[in-house]
């Protein structure tokens, strides 16, 4: 697939590029982030991937963030897609802002309309990394992934879907029960129909009840004054309560006077960063 | 080596005869003097005498040569000029025609130019002639018809004669009948025979040289024996007179004093006679008057006369001379001067001794080497060496004193008690008894060695502090810690010393993943101890123990202070005492970490369902606090209630809110000085769990408290694991 640098832009010794390329998955043009760290000049190094949440492109994250001193200095390379697919032209997705354009939930829709493009899931878990492995110097054994709010939630399914392709997950204030909340009916609904049983599939508490794999280690903040938790669009005690049960790790911490905003992702994202190279560097 | 190749030369040889035969008259000695025509003449004879030189080594012995530059002989008689000069002239003649040609001589002569003179030429040729016992005719003789032969050269050596010959002189009728040998033959076998004889001659010359100071060393060794004799003799001698004059007192005034007794005796005698004599006269008187008197007064008289009389006469008289005028024979007892005189000739008492310091290091914990020395001639038979321990200020207790009789001047005294000071003196002893006692040197033996206190070890990658006991009662002066490399052992012997150390511990510094083994000495003026029983140290993370001094009571230690019990049973709150060291309202106990910043790492055991905390603090925390509640501590507490595991980490009262799926069973945990961060690991998840950021301006401890019975188990030793250094 050809690739179409957008942007390049030097950074912590390494290289921030934008890509534009032709998505089979989604039909259409879809741009992604790429953050090469200094070592990839002469090494392969293992790739993590962010998903953003609702409203959110390739740009937010690396523009508000503040990744790319650790990306940097763990040697990772940091790879951000957009939340969704673009320029579709189908009735009602740019409506709301928690539906459709930018809130693709990193689900595989099902639903008429949607089902051609909205294919978010098969494209982060499938086609990106195929795309990133073969046009950048990653590994392709060590891949990990993390997110916000939605893309917390992204990462959370991702990972727990698909026990052992990522050595490590963890979000920023994820949506951690969608099949409960406000946001997750609104989005399972529209693409994936009214069969709760489909929504299971893409709710992280539900998946970790039933999951079989190897050990995880789980590390989620959340910040304590997020008017969203505060509107239980989040429901964190679902998941680490259904984590207890089942015994996965977690470790999850509520952040004082920090919110929903990319204040509290820069913040907290060195952690995350070390979390995920103490897997991938191992 | 053929010195008449060039006939030039040969040819040069009369003119520069009659030339040398002028020289020889004025004596003269540099070869200057020989004018400028004999320039290269006397270049080529320089050649010569060079080669000569350097085959006789004559070049090496320069005192040889010096001699005879040295030796300017006047031309005067043969009979000056030493033979063994000549001696060595004759290889360099021998080389050359044998009949003894003045020319040859001189021209030789010539060649050796810068070291001869003329006048010893002249004075060789001479003597070579009364060594070889020719008539000086004779000498000239062959001289002249020499000239016209000039150009035939001897070639054989007639052994016979010991002369060099002309071949066809064979045929002569002198040598007709003596052996013949070839010239080369003749030169290597002088040559041989004169190389004996030097090397003989150097020998000789050591040997007499050898000798000569032997002889001065006993000519000075004769003064010395001499003077002690006389010193001896003297001293011996007088004794003798004093001792006789003495006697001579003696006697005398013993017999003035019988002469005396006599006297008195006498006199007493001739008193008591002079009484007797008066009475016998006053009676004789009164019997006198008597006779004179009338019948009646002469009868009353008489009788009473008579009674007295009676009684008078009665009373014996002694007529005995009770003195004798004789005086004994005096009995001189000479014995004692008798001995005097018989032990004049014997070796008199030697003097003291002196007693040497002691040598540094030369002691051991029981025992000490004394040394000491004589600084006369004296003989000495023996050496008595006494000791006793060093008194205390108590002076009325008398140490028991110990004496050996050793022939040496050293001794090694044992059986001593270690870290003590001991007085020595000694006494030389020999047939004329001893000598008066040396000073009193004081030595004092090794200490024992200290017992290292292996229990109470600390280390971490960098260090270990260590501390001992002393292992002596009283002080020593320093410890000495030595290191060794435990991997390697062939490399025998301490790679690293820490010395002069005046307490009971030491921080020393390692390299870190090794194995030491660590041993320590005492060390005291008598050198130092030998090791204590060795210890190990890993510098494999940090190890430390948990300090029994700071548990609260309800608490047990085991006994390899890593475990902390606390039981169902619950001591009465009154029985507490309140000390500054041990915890009172926290079930708490702390760890006595290494003082080092870097790195620790430690992992403590738990229970799922114990209501514990672990953590850090410094030393000072409040004991009357619970842990984490103050700012001097930082820890993590886990409560477990109504099936819910609840994590706190609490410094100051205050912690962040977080939730732990699963509870950890072992905690790992890093405290970094570095970094001033405390963090905490779910070591069997790999899983970091939260970090306090700290700072630490003081060293704290580990820390670990239980709020409910059961025991929290530490692990040490454990290097930090790769997940714990992204931290």
């Amino acid at each position: 697939m050809a690739l179409k640098q957008i942007s390049s832009n030097k950074c912590f010794g390494g290289l921030q590029k934008v890509f534009e390329h032709d998505s089979v998955e989604l039909n259409c043009k879809m741009k992604f982030a790429v953050y090469l760290p200094p070592k990839a000049e002469t090494e392969k190094c293992p790739a993590l991937y962010w998903l953003s949440g609702l409203t959110c492109t390739e740009q937010n994250f690396i523009s508000k963030s503040g990744y790319h001193q650790a990306a940097s200095e763990h040697g990772l390379v940091v790879i951000a897609p957009d939340t969704s697919p673009r320029g579709c032209n189908i009735k009602g997705e740019d409506e709301s802002w928690d539906f459709g354009t930018g809130a693709g939930f990193y689900v595989d829709a099902t639903e008429d309309l949607w089902k051609t493009n909205y294919r978010m899931y098969s494209y982060v878990t499938e086609e990106l990394p195929q795309l990133i492995n073969a046009n950048f110097p990653v590994d392709p054994q060590r891949m990990s992934v993390f997110g916000h709010s939605m893309g917390g939630h992204g990462a959370l399914i991702c990972a727990l879907k698909n026990p052992g392709k990522y050595k490590s997950v963890s979000a920023f204030a994820p949506i951690c029960n969608p099949v409960l909340c406000p946001w997750g009916k609104k989005a399972f609904s529209g693409y994936l129909g009214t069969d709760q049983s489909k929504w299971k599939a893409y709710d992280a508490t539900y998946l970790v009840k039933s999951y079989p794999g190897s050990q995880l280690d789980i590390l989620i903040d959340q910040g304590k004054d997020d008017q969203f938790l505060l509107d239980g669009q989040l429901l964190p005690d679902n998941f680490i309560a259904a984590c207890t049960e089942k015994k996965i790790p977690v470790v999850f911490r509520l952040q004082e006077g920090y919110d929903h905003s990319y204040y509290f992702i820069a913040t907290f994202i060195t952690d995350h960063i070390r979390h995920h190279a103490k897997y991938l560097n191992a | 080596m053929d010195l008449h190749d060039s006939e030039d030369r040969l040819q040069l040889f009369p003119e520069e005869n009659t030339r040398m035969r002028k020289e020889v008259v004025q004596a003269e000695m540099a070869n200057e003097s020989r004018g400028a025509g004999d320039g290269k003449a006397q270049r080529d004879l320089q050649e010569e005498v060079d080669e000569l030189v350097h085959l006789y080594g004559l070049e090496d012995d320069h005192e040889l040569r010096d001699e005879f530059v040295d030796e300017n002989m006047p031309r005067t008689g043969v009979s000056e000029y030493p033979p063994y000069v000549m001696k060595r002239r004759d290889p360099a003649r021998e080389q050359r025609d044998w009949r003894p040609r003045g020319e040859t001589v001189e021209a030789e002569d010539l060649g050796f130019g810068g070291w001869g003179s003329a006048g010893q030429c002249q004075d060789l040729r001479e003597a070579y002639r009364y060594t070889h016992g020719r008539a000086s005719e004779e000498y000239e003789c062959y001289v002249i018809p020499e000239e016209e032969d000039e150009e035939e050269a001897a070639d054989v050596f007639c052994v016979t004669c010991k002369t060099p010959i002309r071949a066809f002189q064979k045929v002569f009728d002198e040598h007709k009948e003596h052996e013949v040998i070839p010239l080369n033959e003749a030169l290597e076998s002088a040559k041989d025979e004169i190389h004996k004889n030097m090397y003989k001659l150097e020998k000789q010359i050591i040997q007499m040289e050898n000798f000569a100071n032997h002889l001065e060393e006993v000519f000075i060794t004769v003064e010395e024996n001499f003077g002690k004799q006389e010193q001896n003799f003297e001293s011996h001698y007088n004794e003798i007179l004093e001792t006789l004059a003495q006697k001579y007192e003696e006697k005398i005034q013993a017999l003035g004093e019988k002469k005396k007794e006599k006297l008195e005796a006498l006199y007493g005698q001739l008193v008591s006679c002079g009484e007797n004599l008066d009475t016998c006269k006053e009676l004789m008187e009164t019997i006198e008057e008597m006779c004179h008197e009338e019948k009646v007064d002469f009868i009353k008289d008489a009788v009473a006369m008579a009674d007295r009389l009676g009684k008078f006469l009665k009373a014996k008289t002694d007529v005995e001379i009770s003195a004798q005028p004789e005086f004994e024979d005096q009995t001189l007892d000479f014995s004692d001067v008798e001995q005097l005189m018989g032990s004049i000739n014997t070796i008199p008492a030697p003097s003291a001794p002196v007693i040497n310091p002691q040598a540094p290091n030369s002691a051991t914990g029981s025992s000490v080497r004394v040394c000491w020395s004589l600084y006369s001639d004296d003989t000495v038979e023996s050496y008595q060496l006494s000791y006793r321990p060093v008194q205390d200020s108590s002076p009325g207790k008398d140490q028991a004193e110990f004496t050996v009789t050793v022939k040496e001047t050293y001794c090694s005294v044992t059986n001593l008690v270690p870290n003590t000071q001991y007085e020595f003196w000694v006494t030389a002893h020999n047939r004329a008894g001893p000598s008066p006692s040396s000073e009193h040197a004081v030595y004092m033996t090794a200490p024992s060695p200290p017992i290292i206190k292996t229990k109470e070890i600390r280390s971490c990658e960098e260090a270990v502090l260590i501390c001992w006991e002393s292992g002596n009662l009283n002080p020593v002066d320093s410890y000495t810690v030595e290191l060794t490399q435990a991997e390697s052992p062939e490399a025998s012997g301490v790679t690293e010393s820490v010395v002069g150390i005046p307490t009971c511990e030491s921080l020393v510094q390692l390299q870190p993943g090794r194995s030491y083994i660590i041993c320590v000495r005492a060390l005291n003026m008598g050198g130092p101890s030998v090791r204590s029983e060795p210890a190990t140290v890993h510098t494999i993370g940090s190890y430390f123990r948990l300090n029994k001094d700071t548990c609260h009571p309800w608490l047990i230690i085991s006994e390899d202070g890593l475990t902390v019990v606390r039981s169902e049973r619950r001591i009465p709150a009154r029985e507490l005492s309140s000390s500054d060291s041990r915890f009172t309202r926290c079930v708490a106990v702390m760890g006595n970490l290494i003082p080092v910043r870097g790195h620790h790492y430690w992992e403590v055991e738990v229970d799922e369902h114990l209501d514990y905390t672990v953590g850090v603090a410094f030393e000072d925390v409040t004991k009357q606090e619970d842990l984490g509640a103050n700012c001097l501590s930082w820890c993590m507490r886990h409560t477990f209630a109504s099936s819910r595991h609840r994590y706190e980490f609490l410094h100051n009262r205050t912690t962040p809110d977080i939730r732990i799926t699963v509870p950890p069973k072992k905690i790992g945990i890093l405290l970094d000085y570095e970094n001033s961060k405390l963090s905490f690991f779910n070591v069997d998840l790999s899983q970091h769990l939260y970090t306090f950021s700290c700072q630490l301006h003081e060293f704290v401890h580990p820390c670990f408290s239980l709020e409910t019975p059961g025991c929290l188990k530490v692990h040490n030793g454990i290097s930090m694991p790769k997940h714990v250094t992204f931290y």
